[in-house]
């Protein structure tokens, strides 16, 4: 029940090969965990949730802690890439600054340190950071297992809490982002039991642009974290600024809309009253912070 | 160029743990280096809040290569405790929380010990248990302690045998039910308080050796060396004199260092493996179940007050939920009653203060004992009743507040204190009574002020001493049994000794890690009383010193010894004008003037302070001469804003102003001001959570959140009053505890006048203030 | 079990250790090498009494496997004084500004707080507030700890 002092034994392994980490997940199956900036493995196992026999770690591999951004083409980002590096990389502040602001709103600067945002996917925990903003910016993942290497839509990865769509000997190497639509705006807003450092009780990512193609001029993604068992698309709230004129009264329907969405549960942090009521109030928020920015750009 | 100070009483010298600390060079207890001999224990904990022991297991714990010995109740069939002895060290036949120590594992390595503790098997009858001490206080609750009317208890803690409470403190002053009629308000709440934890960011550690020859020695971080001695001797039968206790510095106490705990079970440990120094240390997560805990309080209280708004009567009944174990516990719900009224002059008074076991963590001393418990519902009944009267809520403070020769509720004479000028200090830095804009339009801002009282909490009759020693180059060495927490004892003792010895500052050291078996004795580092007792102590060393040095010098000279005086380390005869170094004359005296022989030799001044005029109070009414040995009594205002959005509170300034007698250091008095206003404001946010069995919900620094820096309060603003305390030395009294007494009623008084909401329960949280904006909505 | 031979730089000195896999730095440093000014507060990145700086920049040591230190430069309390043990101007400024209690968070307060001097020598106070989240006190209430920081930005060195 109680976590134990220092961590429990076993053989870790630097493996500089994708191959190489393949056969041992491979040949070890759930005896093998696989490890970047451990700052969840490590927790994890002191308190007895896991115990690997071996702990692979994998961030040494080629490209796994490079960013790349190619104009045209998009960002690339290596699944080790620290949290500090993601929010700190003059690229994805220029270009992707939603992304920077999530990494950036991680736990403290030295976790920042040794986290990584595929670490964060990985866990595929609902209260992860990173997460809303990847499914905002319409991430794609690449996966490399015994068959190569695969491409999947961030948005197919997350299965349920703890859970995505891994297969054996599979793990993720890089997240893709294409270029983002000229004149787009991102904010993240979390809520915490402190104003920085702690969890999220409620995490929302926006991002918005103009679109021609809808009735209001614009297109919006909502994504909520920590409030269902998965991260969560709030798909009718985009419907709603999607087709009504964007202003305060769009935006408090809209924000109406991302609340029933969410489906939180009654836990120590916080009941599900509130983190309802609070996914309201951040969206409501984020919605009129990313419209002052979309506003602002067309003048 | 090196600094001489000279008369530092009363100016801010800088620490003299200062340079240690910033350079990674202080060692506190885990620190300290045993060598390959050193083995470690870890503890098996009970997973039932109630339950019986039926059989525990050690064969497959015992076979892990590296294991040594399990311990287990069994080997240890004692209780001990500071003023009732309830705690067995290891569970007997039954567990009363979950987390108590079943059993004890030593191993060469802690990862040993721990994977050895994982394979004993305990078997359980579980029990009902009970964790709400009003609930714990019906007939029909369960028993946690059946055999309390066994325990052997100090002569002024009254337990109940055949129920759950401890201590049942009555106060009885004047006709409450005459006066409640001629009230012209009366405000009546309920008010409750979860358990919470100390959080020292060093977690408790301890490290025994049993010799065979039968000496004992623990090296622990601690409040209470020469009270571990004690209780440790007493209960497994050790000569005080074969038990050393070693304290180096100390990580932070908050009270959770104070008395006895985890560390009797690592000298058990340790006698299971003699000539082995067993080291045992809580993880974090055990810190917040393992050690202890502040107690959870119940408390119901009416107020009232006449037409003029001068208090009139009172009554209240306090529940302490003090966890499995009350045997420190129950002296809080003893000081509770004995200040039940807070720092209000009030003519009758009902109190009832009970300590209560519950199925839960351990309830002990926490920084304020027993006052940040009551002073939460007495200042917002304050509050409410002045909004009755229409009085500004300072104005019906500085009206009814104690003032010097009241006679307060135990019937004692209040000695020297000034707590108006407190409130003034605090309203002009608050800017009391301005209406201040909130910094954006879904905020709400609001000031609130609370003021406080507290006593030293302790047995009537706590000893101090001190020994004063000279070196060669007239260096002082002071040896004291106070504690260095963090809060600036060894500074003070500095500062003490160079004043009255008349020596520079930079001479004095301090002999240092606490040792009882070299270290003068020291009751406990606990209820601010270190300044004013430990600080006499070291004062009557230095004269006694001092005196030895004149007496010497004025023989020699043939001057009256009047005439003569110590400064800047130099004898000086006011009436020769003549000058003796002190340096070399301290250790080999001084010759005589035809050198046929000498005078003097090497000077030790020995001090000791003891109180020797508090009485016992009456058992039926709480009444006698004098309860306690002096009250310290300050005020808090802040001023904050409210997200109404989210429930979020931002701390914009707090304001403090604390009556220290006289502040012998004022920037370390500072320092606590700050500390404790920051921890004070933290402790309304914080709430130990167990589930419907008694399980721990956050017991760890994800979920149990303390304050950081970006919660900290913007700014935070000091005052000193300085009105003399008749035995204090220079006047002073100490005031390490009261910085955080009053905090929280304070901000629940400033969320009042910013959203016209009260909170009666601890802990405040955004989500509780959002809902109650939501609910004030629908009205 | 694995035992790993490194070779990592701790304070300036070179260090040929031979460590098991589960080894986190904090026990490394506290267990192998003595340095037992870094503290040990929770052994779970939240109270950042373990902080110290690898390659310059602040970790959690209880968060980072020994082995991980392989090839990298490690530098703790213990190595921030100069050679005769003058104190940094940050660590004046701690001193100066009574930013210290019971001292136990304060090696690792120092090492994120000079970090932070490293690489934004003149913070805001909200950055300096932002940067030393993850370092608690119990003791101090933080504003001291913060203000000898911006003491030490404003003598301009770390």
């Amino acid at each position: 029940m109680l976590a134990r002092p220092g961590l429990p034994s076993f053989d870790y392994i630097r493996a500089s090969t994708a191959q190489e980490v393949v056969r041992l997940l491979k040949e070890h199956g759930e005896g093998a965990r696989l490890m970047m900036g451990g700052t969840d493995l490590l927790v994890r196992m002191r308190q007895g949730d896991v115990r690997p026999k071996i702990v692979v770690d994998v961030k040494h591999l080629p490209g796994m802690s490079e960013i790349l951004y190619e104009e045209g083409a998009g960002l690339t980002i290596g699944a080790a890439a620290t949290m500090n590096q993601v929010a700190k990389h003059p690229a994805v502040r220029a270009h992707y600054p939603l992304l920077a602001e999530a990494a950036n709103s991680v736990a403290s600067y030295q976790v920042r340190n040794r986290a990584t945002v595929g670490g964060n996917l990985c866990n595929a925990s609902p209260c992860a950071d990173t997460t809303p903003a990847i499914l905002a910016l319409e991430g794609r993942l690449v996966l490399y297992g015994p068959n190569g290497e695969r491409e999947l839509p961030a948005k197919e990865f997350f299965l349920g809490p703890g859970q995505t769509a891994l297969q054996p000997g599979e793990f993720l190497t890089a997240m893709r982002f294409p270029q983002l639509p000229s004149g787009s705006a991102g904010k993240y807003l979390k809520l915490g039991r402190s104003k920085a450092g702690d969890l999220s009780l409620v995490g929302v990512a926006i991002f918005g642009f103009p679109d021609e193609t809808t009735s209001s001029g614009y297109r919006f993604r909502i994504v909520l974290g920590s409030v269902a068992p998965v991260v969560l698309r709030a798909l009718e709230a985009e419907q709603v600024l999607a087709s009504q004129p964007p202003g305060d009264e769009t935006f408090a329907l809209a924000a109406q809309r991302a609340m029933e969405a969410a489906t939180p549960i009654d836990d120590v942090r916080g009941s599900a009253v509130y983190q309802k009521a609070m996914v309201r109030t951040l969206t409501l928020r984020g919605l009129r912070d990313v419209w002052e920015q979309l506003a602002g750009r067309k003048e | 160029m090196a600094k001489h100070t000279l008369d530092p009483v009363g100016k801010s010298v800088s620490r003299v743990d200062m340079y240690d600390k910033v350079t990674g060079a202080a060692r506190y207890a885990d620190d300290l280096q045993f060598g390959p001999g050193l083995y470690y224990g870890r503890l098996v904990r009970s997973g039932y809040a109630h339950a019986l022991i039926k059989r525990i297991d050690a064969s497959k714990a015992l076979q892990v290569p590296g294991v040594k010995a399990v311990v287990t109740g069994k080997d240890t069939p004692i209780r001990i405790g500071l003023y009732l002895k309830d705690r067995f060290i290891f569970a007997m036949d039954r567990v009363r929380y979950v987390g108590d120590a079943v059993a004890g594992v030593i191993a060469t390595s802690e990862e040993t010990a721990e994977e050895a503790a994982q394979l004993i098997e305990v078997e359980y009858e579980e029990l009902p248990a009970v964790f709400d001490p009003e609930e714990a206080v019906q007939p029909d609750a369960p028993l946690i302690h059946p055999d309390l009317g066994d325990y052997e208890v100090v002569n002024f803690i009254l337990p109940e045998p055949g129920t759950n409470i401890s201590e049942h403190f009555k106060l009885r002053k004047g006709d409450p039910e005459a006066a409640w009629p001629k009230c012209a308000a009366i405000v009546e709440g309920t008010f409750r308080l979860p358990q919470i934890q100390h959080v020292p960011i060093e977690p408790h550690v301890a490290v025994a050796l049993w010799e065979p020859s039968g000496q004992v020695t623990l090296w622990t971080s601690s409040q209470s060396p020469f009270a571990q001695r004690d209780l440790i001797a007493q209960s497994l039968g050790i000569p005080h004199g074969n038990l050393r206790v070693v304290s180096p510095y100390v990580g932070g106490g908050v009270g959770g260092k104070a008395g006895v705990s985890m560390e009797a079970c690592a000298v058990v440990m340790a006698r299971a493996v003699k000539g082995h120094p067993v080291k045992l240390r809580m993880t974090r997560e055990e810190e917040f179940i393992g050690t202890t805990v502040r107690q959870s309080l119940v408390a119901h209280t009416r107020i009232g007050c006449d037409a003029e708004g001068n208090l009139l009567a009172m009554e209240t009944r306090y529940y302490f939920g003090g966890g499995a174990s009350n045997e420190y516990g129950v002296n809080i719900a003893r000081a509770a009653g004995y200040s039940c009224t807070g720092p209000y002059y009030i003519p009758n008074v009902k109190g009832d203060s009970y300590c209560v076991y519950t199925n839960l963590p351990i309830g002990s001393a926490m920084r304020g004992f027993g006052m940040p418990e009551i002073h939460w519902g007495i200042e917002q009944i304050m509050d409410q009743l002045a909004e009755k009267m229409g009085i500004d809520p300072a104005e019906f403070r500085r009206r009814n507040c104690v003032k010097t020769g009241d006679t307060i509720l135990t019937g004692m004479k209040m000695p020297q204190i000034d707590l108006v000028a407190c409130i003034d200090k605090v309203t002009k830095a608050i800017d009391w009574g301005k209406e201040e804009k909130p910094s954006a339009a879904h905020k709400k801002r609001g000031k609130g002020i609370a003021i406080m009282w507290k006593a030293p909490a302790m047995p009537p009759n706590p000893g101090s001493s001190a020994i004063v020693r000279f070196n060669e180059d007239a260096t002082v060495n002071v040896e004291i049994g106070a504690q260095e927490l963090g809060q600036g004892a060894f500074t003070v003792a500095a500062q003490v000794a160079a004043q009255a010895l008349g020596v520079p500052y930079e001479w004095v050291r301090i002999s240092a890690p606490i040792d009882t078996k070299y270290s003068p004795y020291e009751w406990q580092t606990v209820a601010s009383r270190i300044t004013w007792s430990m600080g006499n102590a070291v004062k009557a060393a230095a004269e006694d010193a001092r005196k030895q040095i004149l007496d010497v010098v004025a023989e020699h000279w043939g001057e009256d010894v009047e005439n003569l005086d110590i400064k800047d380390g130099q004898v000086i005869s006011y009436q020769s004008e003549r000058e003796q170094p002190l340096e070399k004359m301290v250790i080999y005296g001084l010759p005589s003037e035809d050198f046929e022989g000498w005078k003097g030799g090497p000077i030790i001044g020995h001090g000791k302070f003891m109180p020797t005029y508090v009485t016992n109070l009456d058992p039926e009414t709480g009444q006698g001469t004098r309860a306690v040995v002096h009250y310290t009594v300050g005020a808090q205002a802040v001023d904050l804003e409210v997200d109404t959005e989210t429930g979020e509170v931002e701390m914009l300034k707090i304001a403090s102003a604390y009556d220290v007698g006289k502040a012998i250091n004022p920037d370390l008095v500072m320092t606590q001001i700050e500390g404790g206003a920051v921890q004070g404001a933290s402790s309304a946010f914080e709430a130990l959570k167990f589930d419907e069995k008694g399980q721990p919900l956050n017991a760890d620094l994800v979920d149990y959140r303390i304050m950081t820096t970006v919660d900290a309060p913007r700014e935070i603003h000091g005052d000193i009053v300085e009105t003399p305390l008749e035995d204090g030395p220079w006047g002073a009294r100490g005031v390490g505890e009261h910085v955080m007494v009053q905090t929280a009623p304070a901000i629940a008084n400033a969320i009042h006048d910013a959203l016209g909401i009260r909170f009666n329960d601890l802990p405040l949280s955004a989500e509780k203030i959002f809902l109650a904006l939501q609910e004030q909505q629908k009205d | 079990m694995t035992a790993h031979s490194i070779t990592v730089t701790v304070n300036g000195k070179r260090e040929y250790l031979t460590i098991p896999s589960h080894m986190t730095l904090l026990r490394m440093l506290r267990e192998k090498l003595g340095l037992t000014g870094t503290k040990n507060g929770c052994e779970a990145g939240e109270c950042g009494a373990c902080t110290v700086l690898v390659d310059g920049e602040p970790v959690n040591s209880c968060m980072m496997l020994a082995v991980e230190a392989d090839n990298r430069e490690v530098t703790t309390i213990e190595g921030m004084t100069d050679d005769e043990g003058g104190l940094t101007r940050l660590q004046q400024a701690f001193a100066e500004h009574n930013a210290v209690q019971c001292g136990f968070c304060t090696p690792g307060m120092l090492a994120s707080a000079r970090a932070l001097l490293d690489r934004n020598p003149h913070p805001s106070e909200g950055e300096i507030r932002e940067a030393l989240v993850g370092n608690l006190c119990r003791c101090t209430g933080y504003l001291r700890i913060i203000k000898a920081v911006q003491a030490a930005a404003e003598k301009g060195e770390a």
